[in-house]
């Protein structure tokens, strides 16, 4: 349950200009101005793009240049293998504007996570889908999948390494099914218990009063029982 | 008011048959504290199970305020709050302030105004000062004060409590019990403390799966002491 | 979106009356957890291979597993889930990636797949156990595999065309190294998923999309 907030943890806090302009402001921007790039291919454009964003993320968040150029090396294997493709077999422009594109994408999507704390970019999030609500779409329960998410992750990673542990000290560390078998059956039985810690609450129920519901908070599955043959 | 009319309650047994857990039994709880008292496996969960939905009825009904537990399921379980014996089965996030605001959160929508809301439910509870440290951190007795708030703060009408003291030590225990005999909610739990269970209106006693005793809680002390040594 | 699939699940035990049942909060948990679940498989260190150095990670075993475990709707639901909030910029793609970049990156295809691919696997884990239940893992490796190759490789395929400028030809090369690694993976989730149906006999919903009615064989879907 620790190491929760790093997960949610790629925010850099700080006082800039990008970091107090409110997120659907940034969001708009940051596809706003990544989608032409993308779209139009011509070097001009992913150039304005790449300039673009290197100065917002430099001057707008006020982030050193060495942090904002840190935030494409994971992918740079993919970006030089994109680039030597496309320049063998469509010239050396389109090995600019393809990895240039996508380098363009990433630095969008960076500024956002590094402006933003984790919890308002999930928020906002969950804005996006309220206006969906007319279609059957429920924001709040919605919001509340994502908390439980959020918080099972650290959890399932730390069962994950205990298992794999556990599974080296029997000899067994070559077997992945040794490992994730364990993993999933705690994971299903995690879920059982925080279903039926939100439904004493009251939560994680839809709203409709004319509904029936109910039965099978009980009587779930239990690992002892066995299915009855047919 | 919470009514069982011939609720019964049966389970499939491993030869095939089936086994009763509860006996057909007929009820009407208005008081506003009772307390059921009765060894393990006597039924005193399941009965507290049914009132908020989490165990339906195999045969007859419960309800409460005339909405029937199999058919208003989440409208019951709104009304009922449920505090588990165990406080970390209840608890569904890292913080404590974080699991108070999932409780908030069908009743307040802004973020900051549930926010201040869930300290306050906090520092009522005199645990205000633990809101940001991890429920793994937190002590027995600070842990079932928290399991207590974030369930109260959904405001439920009626409160049950399965053996919110069972875990604790003397010191925590009377806390806990100063806590729940400061709610203006119904309140309905089972001990297999003596004197938690006289400081209430009402004592039901169970044994084998039917109600035994019903009536003023030291006659029904007495009676379960008698029972005991039979 | 959790309730835009509309499911009609088997986690009640005896199912009673109901026609369609709404999910409840275990329903929702479950899918919250096996959201984290990919995710958790996704970030544990993987292996980079192919061309474009796409890593091999479980990530893709978690969401066949979601779909053979869960059934389609709240397998789909647990996948989608993990999607979205992975574009809305958890690091929880693998590698450690997360973000609407994704989208415009090389292995977009992929991602998109995914929801779609738990939905088709956990449809024809349903359907076809509601049939068998001789070979069950065997049933749930078909199952998985299918959808592997009707969906993930080829929106994969279409990903690296249209977001890395492969040619066709080069796109399905490309695709085609994951494909070794892909079935062990598929066949690792169908053991997996087979060994937690033992331990939890009514999760996998009875009646997969295909609603009730279908109950000639009731409870075969189930039983381990």
């Amino acid at each position: 349950m620790r190491g929760h907030g790093q997960l949610l943890g790629l925010y850099v806090p700080g006082r800039s200009l990008l970091h107090r302009t409110p997120l659907a402001l940034k969001a708009l921007l940051c596809v706003g101005a990544s989608t032409p790039v993308v779209l139009i291919r011509q070097p001009l454009t992913t150039a304005a793009g790449l300039v673009l964003f290197l100065l917002l993320m430099t001057v707008g968040a006020r982030l050193p240049l060495r942090k904002v150029l840190g935030a494409l090396v994971p992918a740079l294997p993919v970006l030089a293998l994109l680039a030597l493709y496309s320049w063998f077999t469509r010239g050396p422009e389109a090995a600019f504007v393809v990895p240039g594109g996508i380098a363009v994408c990433i630095l969008a999507a960076r500024l956002l996570t590094v402006t933003t704390p984790g919890q308002e970019l999930l928020d906002g999030l969950v804005r996006l889908v309220r206006p969906l609500r007319r279609l059957g779409a429920d924001p709040e329960r919605f919001a509340l999948a994502l908390s439980i998410m959020v918080r099972s992750i650290p959890y399932l990673v730390g069962s994950l390494s205990d298992l794999r542990d556990a599974a080296k000290a029997r000899g067994l560390q070559r077997s992945p099914r040794a490992v994730v078998v364990p993993v999933v059956v705690n994971a299903v039985a995690y879920a059982q218990a925080t279903g039926q810690a939100l439904a004493a609450r009251g939560l994680g129920e839809h709203s409709d009063a004319d509904d029936e519901a109910g039965e099978g908070v009980d009587g779930e599955d239990s690992p002892d029982a066995d299915g009855r043959g047919v | 008011m919470i009514r069982f009319t011939d609720a019964s309650v049966t389970a499939p047994a491993d030869d095939g048959g089936s086994r009763t857990i509860l006996h057909p039994v007929t009820l009407e709880l208005g008081e506003h504290r009772i307390s059921v008292i009765g060894a393990n496996g006597s039924g005193k969960s399941t009965l507290l199970k049914l009132i908020n939905g989490l165990t339906l009825p195999t045969s007859g009904s419960v309800s409460v305020d005339g909405l029937d537990t199999a058919r208003r399921g989440t409208e019951v379980r709104r009304k009922v709050g449920f505090v588990f014996t165990d406080p970390l089965s209840q608890l569904v996030m890292p913080t404590g302030r974080e699991d108070v605001e999932l409780s908030l959160r069908g009743r307040i929508r802004r973020a900051d105004e549930r926010r201040t809301a869930g300290m306050r439910v906090l520092e009522s509870y005199g645990i205000g000062h633990l809101a940001d440290r991890s429920i793994y951190d937190l002590s027995g007795g600070e842990r079932q004060l928290l399991a207590i708030a974030v369930v109260a703060a959904v405001e439920p009408a009626v409160l049950i409590a399965d053996e919110p003291t069972t875990l604790l030590d003397l010191r925590n225990e009377h806390t806990i019990r100063a806590v729940l005999r400061g709610l203006p909610q119904q309140v309905i739990f089972t001990t297999h403390n003596l004197s938690f269970a006289q400081d209430s209106d009402r004592t039901l006693v169970l044994d084998g799966g039917r109600v035994v005793f019903d009536g003023d809680p030291a006659e029904a002390v007495a009676f379960y002491q008698e029972l005991c040594l039979r | 979106m959790s309730q835009a699939h509309p499911s009609s699940s088997g986690a009640a035990v005896a199912s009673r009356r109901r026609a369609r049942k709404r999910w409840n909060s275990t329903d929702l948990s479950l899918i919250a957890v096996f959201a984290a679940l990919i995710a958790a498989l996704a970030i544990v260190p993987g292996i980079p291979v192919g061309a474009l150095g796409v890593p091999i990670t479980l990530q893709t075993l978690g969401v066949m597993l979601a779909g053979v475990v869960l059934g389609p709707g709240r397998g789909g639901a647990a996948v989608g889930l993990y999607v979205l909030a992975g574009l809305a910029g958890l690091p929880i793609f693998s590698g450690f990636r997360g973000g609407l970049a994704v989208l415009a990156g090389p292995s977009a295809g992929y991602l998109i797949a995914f929801p779609l691919a738990a939905m088709l696997a956990g449809f024809l884990a349903a359907a076809l156990l509601r049939r068998t239940r001789r070979f069950r893992a065997g049933v749930l490796f078909i199952a998985c595999f299918t959808a592997s190759l009707l969906l993930i490789h080829p929106l994969g395929i279409t990903g690296l065309v249209v977001n890395g400028g492969l040619s066709v030809g080069d796109a399905i090369a490309a695709d085609a190294v994951y494909l070794p690694g892909d079935v062990i993976k598929n066949l690792l989730a169908a053991g997996i998923a087979a060994a937690v149906h033992r331990a939890f006999p009514r999760l996998l919903p009875r009646t997969g999309a295909a609603g009730p009615g279908h109950g000639g064989t009731e409870g075969a879907a189930r039983t381990a």
